[in-house]
């Protein structure tokens, strides 16, 4: 009971008073309870695949948004996790629960054997240098074909769960769970460090922070969720092809989370689940889709370059000028301090 | 013998890369923007030859209005979508792949899934060394040599060369000293989409004419820039003759690995970067910021 | 009133509708409909659906179906998502019974993983790997029960064909150019499927008569199957002097290769698998200068491979102005469909799949028997495939034609279709290897 005033008490003051945690707060609940009302499983099964690639595409935001590490090769890491859990299920037997976090971990080494050298690789060139990344590794996918099938890909994987709703669960609750925790990273001192690299990194070494290592571990935990996303989605599809390596594998994460807003987390989720069922439904007029779509981004950057998440947020909510505290749209005075806000 | 084959392999293939390269190290270097869409300009082009050939007005005719159709396009797009984020790189990223994007659907859209064909201009073959070399691609090399001669002059011999490396040096002051920089770089921009409008022109009648050709492309000419140095012009020409001979390396040195051109071409820039982070002719880390 | 008046009259049109939606049946046509080879994926299957739905539908018990087709555009040669949330669409959304099609393998296999999830059964018409039956209709037939292949014949077999074909064209070398042993180069795409091919080929080459072709392997070259260029290749073979080139292309490759070859005039004659070569617009796509490929094909003009083809070529040319590529047997898989419904005289999957695998149907690439893999089975009187030329600006077909299936057991067996003619030698093959010194 106790406990539960608690709760109540949080929820008041924490989550009710502001409109975009509210916002965040109904949207999970949705997710969470929508199998109730709709067993539908193409519905669902747009639902899995835009979940796993919201984690795909938070992964981008943590290393690029974030650490201002712009990588134009992410998809090598999820390639990397998509067929590592591919090959220890198919040819060591492994079960999904096994072969999706080590798939992860293998991406997160990738990650710091990528990240090693770029080390020294700045801006533009660091994001040109990766593009190199997935593109290698697609040679080598051909290179083997016995081992890799080449480009029939590894096929006949163990499907993630018996069935869609199960598979759902598991989905949207793996992403929730890694938004939390990276979200939960970005505001803490490591996320402001991150910040402050990108911003200017000799500044931040000029202070005695060590930037390799930080750098180092963007890559890193930008590998290990890009890799699970990629080791899911193997699981999911029940297939790994060398399509996870394609060039526009590697551009989607930034499409989706410059289109919702960079170095937020949120945006990045807005982006998938905003443009991805968008991709559904312009399936009505198959021959504009693409058009369409691209327009579509053209448009939403043009008039709101820093992403649509940021742009909805400021509309909903204020900062107050005086202790930086945000406040809902509606309230005239700030809920800590009292003092003016300006409308 | 091997080495002759490779010589003129690699030179025939080095013409387009490197006329591609330089428009695209041109808009980088004077720009700083980093236009993904830089090979769709090429492809569009093609198309134009494509159009303006398949209604009769022969050859000439139709590089000079195909060449000032994607000119037109291309401004239109970057004045639209580009300029107004060139300061944030990834949104730039984006903005000129979703541009690529949107031109590739369009030429989807006009022409329909019926690939586009350009007879050539210069039919039949010519042997040097022993190698067969068509005549179409001769005229596409000479092409790039005078489309390259071309900007250098431009560059190094008129005034607008000068506002334009000034502008490159350094914005600001070249602001201070009069030249209007956004006017220098939408000039700059122009000339960068010719350079790749023209290069679409040239090879059109080597290539089926289809509206997902840039990709491909565009990976190259990265590539090739970043070898070179990024805004680096001397850089990318010689990043794109680079690669072009590791192409062409990697087909008669390593026959049952031709599937890897690319692999290896991705490979050797990451070489070189590990050893030279700023590319060969890139300026210093330091410099650029 | 009014308004009861108009409650009841939408109530009749939703019956209406619902009684006339359970009197047809719904085929998904899946493919990549903004290629080609989906495009003919429709075309093929829309002519079979229109021919059903004229004589009367299918009849199961009493009453007569319509065959009602869905577009399902699987956008698969650039998302193997989006492919498998189009199947799954077309399943729960779009309520389809049975689905015909596939092009990419690597996303034929999800696709069917998701139909076979449904029961629902797939007739592959379009991919050709083997292993998209085998190791699954085999191994697990209570799940995979429901997929059966159509078109084309499967990769084993294509390959089979390609080496007869390449047998013919040594033949002509020998009995025309009066070259003993010939030097036979490999072009083969980097891909799974031409792996094991590549290797058979090699040792053939070179393993003396009567078994192997007993002439010369002088290289091998793997060009990626994407490459737009080829020229080095070109040059590289003809340093190496062969007389013949053995391609394997399936993807696009085929096409900057076929160019190059004929603008080039490069003195060796191709033959094997080229895919793009098997397109109508071949010439067009080379510029002119593919005349003289040769490939194992599906359809040609005027060849009989059952009395049926050379109506239904014809028709398809009248009417959508190109030759029919291999997914435009759809037009079979469709018809055999249709055929195997009203024989279980049931709607139910279980009793359908029976039913195909005891069809026998005289289609128009071949006549469909399913063997146990629920694969077309192949050889003289089932389904054979052809080898075809590009000859005076049309494709015509040179294989089979005095063909030996089996000279052992019986050495009297020859197989020709009617409207093949003989191999051709490039012209310029035949200038340059007519003078040379052997």
């Amino acid at each position: 009971m106790f406990r539960l005033r608690i709760l109540g008490r949080y929820l008041h003051s924490e989550i009710l008073v502001l409109p975009a945690r509210v916002l965040a707060l109904v949207f999970i609940a949705a997710l969470l309870v929508l199998p109730l009302f709709s067993g539908d499983s193409y519905l669902l099964m747009v639902l899995i695949l835009t979940a796993i690639f919201t984690m795909y595409a938070v992964s981008w935001d943590l290393l690029a948004g974030y650490a201002g590490q712009i990588s134009l090769g992410h998809a090598l890491f999820f390639g990397v996790g998509a067929y590592t859990a591919a090959l220890l299920n198919t040819k060591l037997g492994l079960s999904p629960a096994f072969g999706i976090p080590l798939g992860a971990v293998t991406a997160m080494t990738s990650g710091l054997l990528v990240g090693v050298p770029c080390l020294r690789l700045r801006r533009h060139y660091l994001a040109l240098a990766t593009l190199a990344f997935p593109l290698m590794l697609t040679g080598i996918v051909f290179a083997f074909p016995e081992f890799t099938g080449g480009e029939l890909g590894i096929y006949a994987i163990t499907r993630l769960a018996a069935t869609r709703v199960v598979e759902y669960y598991i989905a949207i609750g793996t992403m929730l769970l890694v938004v939390a925790l990276l979200w939960k990273l970005t505001t803490s001192r490591v996320g402001l460090i991150f910040h402050a690299i990108r911003e200017d990194e000799v500044v931040v070494r000029a202070l005695g922070i060590d930037t390799i290592r930080y750098k180092l571990l963007a890559f890193m935990v930008s590998g290990l969720v890009a890799g699970l996303s990629g080791a899911l989605y193997a699981h999911f599809l029940r297939t790994a092809g060398p399509s996870n390596l394609d060039l526009f594998m590697s551009f989607h994460p930034v499409i989706w989370t410059i289109f919702g807003g960079a170095a937020t987390i949120y945006g990045p989720v807005t982006g998938v689940f905003l443009l991805f069922p968008a991709l559904e439904y312009l399936r009505a007029v198959p021959e504009y889709r693409m058009l369409i779509f691209a327009l579509l981004i053209l448009l939403v950057l043009r008039l709101l370059p820093g992403g649509l998440a940021p742009w909805i947020r400021d509309r909903l909510e204020k900062q107050c000028p005086n202790c930086r505290m945000n406040n809902a749209f509606v309230r005239s005075t700030c809920r800590a301090c009292r003092s003016q806000l300006t409308p | 013998m091997i080495f002759a084959d490779i010589l003129i392999d690699g030179l025939v293939r080095s013409g387009v890369y490197a006329m591609l390269a330089l428009g695209f190290a041109l808009v980088f270097g004077v720009g700083r923007v980093l236009n993904l869409a830089h090979t769709a300009f090429f492809m569009v082009a093609s198309y134009g030859i494509f159009y303006f050939v398949g209604i009769g007005t022969g050859m000439p005719l139709a590089i000079v209005l195909s060449s000032i159709g994607v000119v037109a396009v291309g401004l239109l797009l970057y004045k639209l979508f580009l300029e107004s984020v060139r300061e944030m790189e990834a949104t730039v990223l984006i903005a000129s792949l979703a541009s690529a994007v949107l031109l590739q659907e369009l030429m989807l859209l006009f022409f329909g899934r019926q690939y586009g064909r350009v007879p050539e201009v210069f039919s039949g073959f010519t042997r040097i060394l022993g190698v067969r070399v068509g005549n179409q691609e001769l005229a596409t090399l000479a092409l790039a040599v005078l489309c390259l001669v071309g900007m250098w002059v431009l560059l190094s011999r008129t005034r607008l060369g000068l506002a334009i490396r000034t502008s490159a040096q350094d914005p600001e002051v070249a602001n201070l000293m009069g030249i209007n920089v956004s006017r220098v770089v939408q000039v700059v921009v122009a000339l960068g989409i010719l350079l790749a409008a023209l290069a679409g022109a040239a090879v059109a009648p080597l290539i089926t004419v289809e509206p997902h050709l840039w990709m491909d492309r565009l990976v190259i000419v990265l590539a090739a820039v970043v070898l070179g140095g990024l805004g680096s012009l001397k850089g990318s020409i010689l990043g794109a003759v680079i690669l072009a001979f590791a192409e062409a390396f990697v087909v008669f040195l390593l026959p049952g690995g031709s599937y890897l051109r690319t692999a290896v071409a991705m490979a050797i820039m990451l070489g070189v970067f590990l050893a030279r982070p700023e590319g060969l002719f890139g300026a210093g880390i330091e410099e650029e910021s | 009133m009014k308004a009861i008046v108009r409650l009841v009259a939408v109530f009749l049109l939703v019956l209406g509708v619902i009684g006339c939606a359970q009197e047809s049946i719904r085929v998904g046509i899946v493919g990549p409909m903004g290629y080609m080879p989906g495009e003919q994926h429709w075309q093929g299957a829309l002519m079979a659906a229109e021919e059903i739905n004229e004589a009367g539908g299918i009849t199961i018990g009493d009453r007569a179906y319509r065959l009602e087709l869905v577009r399902v555009d699987s956008n698969e040669l650039h998302s193997v998502s989006d492919a498998v949330i189009a199947v799954e669409r077309a399943i729960t959304g779009q309520r389809v019974d049975f689905l015909v099609g596939g092009y990419r393998s690597e996303a034929v296999f999800p696709m069917t993983e998701v139909a076979v999830d449904h029961g629902k059964i797939f007739l592959i018409a379009g991919a050709a790997a083997d292993t998209l039956l085998k190791g699954r209709v085999d191994e697990d037939y209570d799940r995979y029960k429901y997929l059966f292949r159509v078109t084309p014949i499967r990769s084993t077999d294509l390959a089979r064909l390609s080496i007869l074909l390449l047998i013919d064209v040594v033949e002509t070398f020998r009995d025309q150019l009066g070259i003993d042993r010939p030097r036979v180069a490999v072009v083969a795409e980097r891909a799974e499927w031409a792996e094991e091919l590549v290797r058979r080929v090699e040792t053939l080459i070179s393993a003396p008569l009567p078994h192997g072709l007993g002439g010369e392997h002088v290289g091998t070259w793997r060009p990626s199957a994407l490459a737009s260029d080829v020229r080095g290749e070109l040059t590289a073979i003809e340093r190496a002097g062969a007389h013949i080139i053995y391609t394997a292309f399936s993807g696009p490759v085929g096409v900057p290769f076929g160019r190059e070859w004929g603008r080039l005039e490069i003195p060796a004659a191709t033959v094997g698998i080229n895919v793009q070569a098997q397109s109508g617009k071949w010439l067009e796509d080379t510029h002119g200068h593919g005349a003289y490929t040769a490939t194992a094909g599906i359809y040609a003009r005027d060849v009989a491979v059952t009395p049926a083809t050379v109506s239904f070529v014809e028709e398809f040319v009248e009417q959508f102005d190109e030759l029919p590529l291999y997914t435009a047997a759809t037009y079979d898989a469709v018809h055999i469909l249709a055929a195997a419904i009203a024989e279980a005289d049931s709607l139910l999957a279980d009793d359908i799949v029976s039913a195909l695998e005891d069809t026998d149907y005289p289609g128009t690439m071949a006549r469909f028997v399913f063997d146990d893999l629920h694969d077309l089975m192949w050889g003289p009187g089932y389904a054979t495939g052809l080898g075809v030329q590009w000859v005076d600006d049309r494709a015509q077909a040179f294989w089979p034609r005095g063909w030996h299936p089996d000279p052992v057991n019986f050495p009297d067996l020859t197989v020709t279709y009617p409207g093949t003619i003989p191999y051709q030698i490039p012209p310029w093959v035949v200038d340059h290897w007519g003078s040379v010194e052997q």
